[in-house]
């Protein structure tokens, strides 16, 4: 004998409550998303192999536990951890002398990576794998990789156009100055 | 704003949700938007960004400063925008809005985006009536909606019996980035009846309180009948082929034969429908109401049609009365009130019991010469005293009590012998109890009805009734009714 309010016919109070964890349910994040995050982390590794092959191995850590974090464990935090040890393997790609155009791709294809894997999580948590998600996911991705895109363009532009022979530092201050007044307007 | 105003309007006219209009009114939805808060997105790119320029300043390297200006760029795009209100109008239609129980339903739910901002990221989760169980697809959906565009998403449920009604659909919205999100919910009213037909069941053996209506139980009355009940003296009047002529012959004295009066009786079906009673053998197994309600509308029809009167009553916190009565239309509010009352819902009732209270209604409603058919699980305490009550006050009981208890663990077989030990202790009280198997009902009416046979559940619920080797159980409602018929003389 099962007492059923505990079990598949909850009690009217019960029926707006959340239940983003059922077991009923594939909370699992949708196939498109994890498939997005791969390409990315993979052209994320490709682009630092290219630029530095140790730093190279350090990013392909990090998109490695990206993926674990997306596919087996579902856990957001685990995410963050892959995306730290990519970010620190792009800056040891930088310790290395890399040239910054491979390192700007690492970068978007690094974010875009993390932001699809998390975007997955969250969808799967919501909706589950099997409910239609391709066009959210779709959107989501290519959003993510339009603003780096962009930023990559306005980034590099300025680097061409002004850095041509000024010590790093004056891009750094540049790079300051930008955000404070972006804050301003905030 | 034009949108909203369209919204608005399509909002007044959902305040008339009749079921044949609410196809044409379907974009009609109230929309209720929660506060906007922070995912926790992102937080925390800029600095990352700042740590990977300070590196490349003290490397006096270009790479990670530019790095992390596009790092600075993704944290932009993180406050760029608030996370935008569903204004999404939402029209629900079932693929049968009367179906009859065990159907798979298909509901397709359509939504547009009625505002004028993009919603680049709305995820729907659709409240679906808590009895009904969604047997393909789940019922959520997630998507992205320019303004004006529509999407469509569709599930099956498995229509139980009863009324059910469509709660709040939930749409959360993010922005672009994803850092913030927003809950919207959506009232859209679908309803849908699911209304068993009521399959006679065979007679039920009543005990002898009758009215003074004709009908067909026999009573310990003499009068006119079909069978032999006494003789008596012959009294000026009686009627010529009721005289027994062979005691004539032999004797010479003039006496009387009287026949066993058969008479109509009046029963009230009582249905435990406390929360106790929402009870069942499996998680995804029906529960003790629904065979209580299955098998009372047996005997409901049944019963009308042998002639007696019938009411219905429930054991609960709702209050449910069908005074007994007779004829084609009391038929069909029996139907209905079996089906649909909300005292009968598939899910128990929120509502507080107060068991005294009820037991005073009750006997108020009662009529003096009501008997009691009392459709219990008897998994607690309080429901044989109810029955012994009702019986201390002169309305003869039956209990017919579907056995839910399984014996696959420790406590389930403890309580199985629990509810044995009361069933006994009403026998011995002189009570008439009938129990019977639902899971073996439900197991051999898919078989007849689909002509499908699902080999695992049928054999394990098979395994289940014969292993137990009890008495009494195994037996589906018919079957156990006709047993006991045998059994019982009036």
């Amino acid at each position: 004998m099962v007492a059923v309010t505990g079990g598949r016919v909850p009690t009217r109070s019960d029926a707006s409550a959340r239940d983003d964890r059922s077991p009923e349910r594939d909370t699992r994040p949708p196939t498109e998303a994890v498939v997005v995050s791969v390409v990315a982390g993979a052209v994320a590794v490709g682009a630092a192999l290219i630029a530095a092959p140790l730093a190279g191995a350090v990013v392909g850590l990090g998109v490695a536990v990206i993926a674990v974090g997306t596919t087996l464990l579902a856990s957001e935090r685990v995410l963050l951890w892959g995306a730290g040890i990519g970010v620190v393997g792009l800056a040891a790609a930088g310790y290395t002398g890399a040239p910054p155009e491979p390192l700007l791709v690492v970068a978007v294809a690094l974010a875009v990576a993390w932001d699809a894997a998390d975007h997955g999580l969250s969808l799967g948590r919501h909706v589950g794998r099997g409910a239609g998600a391709r066009r959210n996911v779709a959107v989501h991705a290519g959003s993510a990789a339009l603003v780096g895109v962009v930023a990559v363009g306005v980034v590099y532009l300025v680097y061409a156009l002004a850095a041509g022979g000024q010590p790093v530092t004056a891009l750094a201050l540049l790079l300051l100055g930008a955000i404070a007044l972006a804050s301003a307007f905030k | 704003m034009t949108a909203e105003g369209r919204a608005v309007t399509s909002g007044g006219d959902d305040d008339e949700p009749t079921a044949g209009e609410r196809a044409d009114d379907g974009s009609a939805s109230d929309r209720r938007p929660l506060r906007a808060f922070d995912t926790g997105r992102w937080v925390g790119v800029v600095g990352v960004a700042l740590v990977l320029v300070g590196v490349g300043v003290v490397l006096r390297q270009p790479g990670p400063v530019l790095a992390g200006a596009v790092g600075v760029g993704y944290g932009l795009y993180a406050r760029a925008d608030d996370a935008p209100e569903a204004t999404v109008a939402v029209e629900r239609t079932p693929s049968d809005e009367s179906p009859d129980p065990g159907d798979a339903v298909t509901v397709t739910v359509r939504v547009e985006n009625v505002g004028d901002a993009t919603l680049p990221d709305l995820r729907l989760v659709d409240g679906v009536p808590p009895a009904l169980e969604v047997v393909d697809g789940p019922a959520r959906f997630a998507t992205a909606l320019g303004p004006g565009a529509v999407a469509t998403f569709s599930y099956a449920v498995r229509a139980t019996r009863g009324a059910h009604e469509w709660g709040t659909l939930r749409a959360v919205a993010r922005n672009r980035s994803g850092s913030r999100e927003r809950e919207t919910r959506v009232e859209v009213g679908t309803r849908l009846v699911c209304t068993p037909s009521l399959d006679a069941g065979g007679d039920l053996p009543l005990r002898g309180l009758t009215t003074r209506y004709h009908g067909r139980v026999p009573t310990d009355v003499g009068g006119s009948g079909v069978e032999f009940y006494a003789t008596r003296e012959y009294r000026r009047g009686d009627p010529l082929k009721r005289i027994d002529w062979n005691r004539r012959a032999r004797t010479g004295e003039l006496a009387t034969l009287e026949l066993r009066e058969e008479r109509a009786a009046t029963v009230v079906l009582l249905v435990d429908a406390r929360e106790a009673a929402y009870v069942a053998p499996e998680p995804d197994a029906d529960t003790a109401v629904e065979a209580s309600v299955d098998a009372a509308g047996q005997a409901f029809s049944a019963l009308l049609a042998a002639g007696d009167r019938v009411g219905i009553a429930t054991l609960g916190p709702h209050d449910c009365w069908l005074p007994p009565g007779t004829g084609t239309e009391h038929a069909v509010r029996g139907r209905e009130t079996l089906a649909t009352d909300p005292a009968l819902a598939p899910t128990p009732s929120d509502e507080g019991f107060y068991p005294s209270l009820w037991f005073r209604r009750f006997r108020r409603r009662l009529p003096a010469d009501a008997q009691v058919l009392f459709f219990s699980p008897l998994v607690d305490r309080y429901a044989p005293t109810i029955a012994r009550r009702i019986d201390a006050y002169g309305h003869l009981v039956t209990v017919l009590s579907p056995d839910v208890t399984g014996s696959d663990s420790v406590g389930r077989r403890l309580a199985g012998f629990e509810r044995r030990r009361r069933l006994r202790r009403l026998r011995g009280a002189g009570i008439r109890t009938i129990e019977w198997d639902p899971g073996r009902e439900v197991a051999g009416q898919r078989e007849t009805e689909r002509g499908e046979a699902d080999p695992g559940e049928n054999g394990r619920k098979r395994g289940d009734g014969d292993g137990t080797g009890r008495e009494g159980t195994g037996r589906s409602f018919p079957v156990a009714v006709a047993h006991a018929t045998g059994r019982w003389s009036p």
